[in-house]
């Protein structure tokens, strides 16, 4: 029923409790002062006696996680599962999402000093990688079979990742094409959007009629483009976008040329 | 097998006596990551081991030229101030260099050599978590990366003459960065010490555990009672830094910021680091001779109570009086105390030595030489971490904090050089070459004790409290030996460096592991 992780740091969080009880009376504390942490009386000293409760807190946390979670107990976790022997050997499957996860964390660190948007996105990234996280872990020890685990995974996820990704990709697509095109000039714009129509149009056609093509190639060719325009819309953005006349009376015209200011009308 | 036919254990199998049901078997192994892949996804923790080995050792070569900087400071030859650009850009680099030194250099690398060697000693596939060992050592790399360059850009831990605007928010990210850095160790700690707990071989009781493993659990266990109260210091200092007059705790507009996080470097905490020292001495010096100790219960009670004395999250004195704290019983018992456990261990290895081969060539093997080392300089750390809290030899706010500091950093530096030479087979590398091992072991150690000589004997001639050495006088010979030792420990950390680097590339074969 208990985990041996549980018992352990249960143990020690009752040790630190008596502890922080014992130097509580022991250095000024009274009434019932360190038995509710202040609330009625005094503690005696708060420093010793604030991290006393502290560690003991740790210490039940830790014990909470590992009995609720059954980590890594073989034997609980066989009891869980209603199996006769735990598959502790079962292999854990390559995850790039702890990864992604670190780098939230530090995107989210920067964004709380350097901008709001940044934080915001790296919470995000959390979230999405802990609930990744979470499938892949379940996943790995739904059977015995990582093949089965694969499949039981995608068709939970996919239904969610596929439209998500594809959202997400479009969005990035068109926010980086824009940009582009509202930097540079009106002629200019017309002949970017014309030229990589025409890029991606013969790309797809060469695709089409030599099937003998390698995905190799077209992945590293996609993964350019797309590097290439996020680089664009990233180099626009900063730039800014063209100036813009907006319709009065006598024009309805663009200058045409770019300002590299971010403001309207100058 | 597909969805449409299989098998989910407990649903399908054929239920066993007791009712339970029994788990299929796979015989298809996971499709292994690419190479360039391998660091970004791996579940191996062996891999993510290496990657913290490397890496923190790069990162101690580089710390380790600011040390050369900063010694060069304290000499006569140039003024600290002029060569740092300010005063404050100096206390930035003073400061960052203990911070790196603990954070981002030895305390990775002992914990990346615990991630490869721990499953196998304790008879598990693989750590309690896996994937959390890899975002432990991407949380910590990317937390590192934000320290060294928010403290390039004018942060760091404190600023001596005021922080202005732009310093605020480089500071900030320091302490964000630090705050990673801590939480990322600390979760691998929490695999390694899960990993012992959880995952031993049926039979393997806690006393039967091998003695690093048993080390790695006493330093985790002390880690989560120690690195938490650091965390909770950096909330506080933001709290301050960033936040409304209304809920200052402390000051954040001066070197107070250091003040409320260098007990953190300073003895008993500084000796957090040290505790998986000892398991690496001891296994490194029965391997070589042959040996086992008669009395590995002694071991056990030995590391257990060094990590007992290390527990230091008590010892912060900024929101005391100073002289409450480092004056009272308990910090002068546990700097006396320290010393005990280490001189018992130095017993045991006698011992080990003793009972085992005693030929030229084991006695002059690089792990017999470098447990020695590391033992050695240890020790030298404890006994002036005694020294200095007598209070009659007034050594408490002087240069002999730093010379605790580095003696533990260069046993600490050694024992992952002996890590390297013992576990190469666990770590996925080839040996460290004999040459750049006895090297790197014979620099550290010569640098090492240099350090700590020379720290010492300042703070016995120092006439008032002089933590940055920054009073020159008196003491020009002891700042020149003082660089000399920083120079060897620099050459040292970079011959560590280089040799695990040529390991990487060297293939594993039967040969090389023999050589």
């Amino acid at each position: 029923m208990f985990t041996t992780g549980f018992k352990f740091f249960f143990g020690l969080f009752a040790a630190f409790c008596a502890a922080a009880l014992v130097y509580g009376y022991t250095t000024g504390g009274n009434h019932v002062g360190p038995l509710s942490l202040g609330w009625k009386g005094g503690v005696g000293d708060h420093i010793g006696y604030g991290v006393l409760v502290g560690l003991a807190g740790v210490s039940l946390t830790i014990s909470l996680v590992l009995v609720s979670f059954r980590d890594a107990d073989a034997a609980a976790q066989a009891h869980l599962q209603n199996l006769a022997e735990v598959l502790t050997d079962q292999p854990v499957t390559a995850s790039f999402w702890p990864v992604v996860a670190s780098f939230g964390v530090g995107a989210a660190a920067v964004g709380l000093v350097l901008h709001p948007m940044v934080f915001v996105l790296g919470l995000a990234v959390i979230v999405l990688s802990m609930v990744e996280w979470t499938m892949d872990a379940w996943a790995d020890r739904a059977t015995g079979d990582t093949a089965v685990n694969r499949e039981l995974r995608n068709r939970i996820m996919a239904p969610i990742e596929i439209p998500v990704v594809g959202a997400l990709a479009v969005g990035v697509i068109v926010l980086a094409a824009s940009r582009i095109l509202l930097t540079v000039s009106k002629l200019e714009a017309v002949a970017v959007a014309g030229v990589v129509s025409a890029l991606i149009l013969g790309g797809a056609w060469v695709y089409a009629s030599r099937p003998g093509l390698g995905r190799r190639l077209m992945r590293i060719l996609g993964t350019v483009g797309a590097l290439l325009l996020l680089m664009g819309g990233v180099l626009a953005a900063v730039a800014g976008e063209r100036e813009f006349h907006h319709p009065t009376d006598d024009t309805h015209e663009e200058s045409g040329e770019p300002t590299g200011t971010t403001g309207h009308g100058g | 097998m597909t969805l449409t036919e299989p098998a989910i254990a407990d649903s399908e199998a054929p239920p066993s006596e007791d009712g339970a049901a029994a788990p299929e078997s796979s015989d298809e192994a996971p499709e292994a990551p690419s190479v360039l892949a391998q660091p970004f996804v791996t579940s191996d923790a062996a891999t993510v081991g290496r990657l913290f080995v490397v890496t923190s050792l790069l990162l101690g070569a580089g710390t380790s030229v600011i040390g050369v900087l900063l010694s060069l400071g304290r000499t006569e030859a140039v003024a600290p101030w002029d060569l740092f650009g300010g005063f404050n850009a100096y206390f930035r680099m003073w400061t960052l260099y203990r911070m790196s030194f603990m954070l981002l250099v030895v305390m990775p690398l002992l914990l990346g050599v615990a991630l490869a060697v721990v499953p196998s000693q304790v008879g598990a596939g693989n750590v309690a978590f896996p994937r959390a060992a890899l975002a432990s050592f991407w949380s910590w790399l990317i937390g590192a990366v934000i320290i060294v360059v928010s403290v390039f850009a004018g942060g760091g831990w404190g600023a001596i003459d005021g922080v202005t605007g732009n310093e605020s928010d480089a500071m900030a990210l320091t302490l964000l960065g630090t705050g990673m850095v801590i939480v990322a160790l600390l979760l691998g700690a929490v695999t390694v010490a899960t990993t012992v707990i959880s995952l031993r071989q049926t039979g393997m009781s806690l006393l039967d555990v091998p003695p690093f493993s048993w080390s790695m659990l006493v330093a985790a266990a002390v880690w989560l009672f120690t690195l938490p109260v650091a965390i909770a210091n950096l909330v506080v200092i933001y709290a301050d830094l960033r936040g409304r007059p209304a809920i200052a705790f402390g000051r954040a507009e001066s070197p107070d910021i250091w003040l409320q996080l260098d007990w953190l470097v300073e003895q008993p905490a500084v000796y957090i680091m040290a505790v998986p020292v000892l398991g690496i001495a001891v296994e490194a010096i029965g391997a070589t001779v042959g040996a086992r100790s008669s009395r590995p219960e002694a071991i056990t009670v030995i590391v257990g109570l060094f990590g007992l004395l290390a527990v230091g999250g008590w010892s912060q004195d900024y929101f005391t009086a100073p002289q409450d704290l480092r004056d009272g019983l308990v910090y002068v018992a546990f700097g006396l105390a320290a010393v005990l456990p280490l001189v018992a261990l130095a017993g045991g290895a006698a011992e080990l030595v003793l009972r085992g081969t005693k030929t030229p060539d084991r006695l002059l093997d690089v792990r017999m030489l470098g447990a020695g080392a590391a033992l050695k300089l240890l020790g030298a750390a404890a006994l002036v971490g005694a020294l200095r809290v007598i209070e009659p030899l007034d050594l408490l706010e002087t240069t002999a904090t730093w010379a605790v500091f580095h003696g533990v950093v260069a046993a600490g530096l050694i024992a992952g050089v002996v890590a390297l030479r013992n576990w190469s087979h666990e770590l996925l590398i080839g040996p460290l070459s004999v040459v750049v091992g006895r090297g790197a072991v014979a620099l550290l150690l010569g640098g090492g004790g240099l350090l700590v000589l020379s720290d010492l004997i300042s703070g016995f001639l120092a006439d008032a409290p002089d933590l940055m050495a920054l009073s020159l006088d008196g003491s020009a010979v002891l700042n020149v030996v003082a660089f000399a030792g920083s120079i060897l420990v620099a050459v040292g950390a970079a011959a560590a460096a280089l040799g695990a680097v040529s390991a990487l590339r060297t293939p594993l074969t039967a040969e090389s592991e023999a050589g």
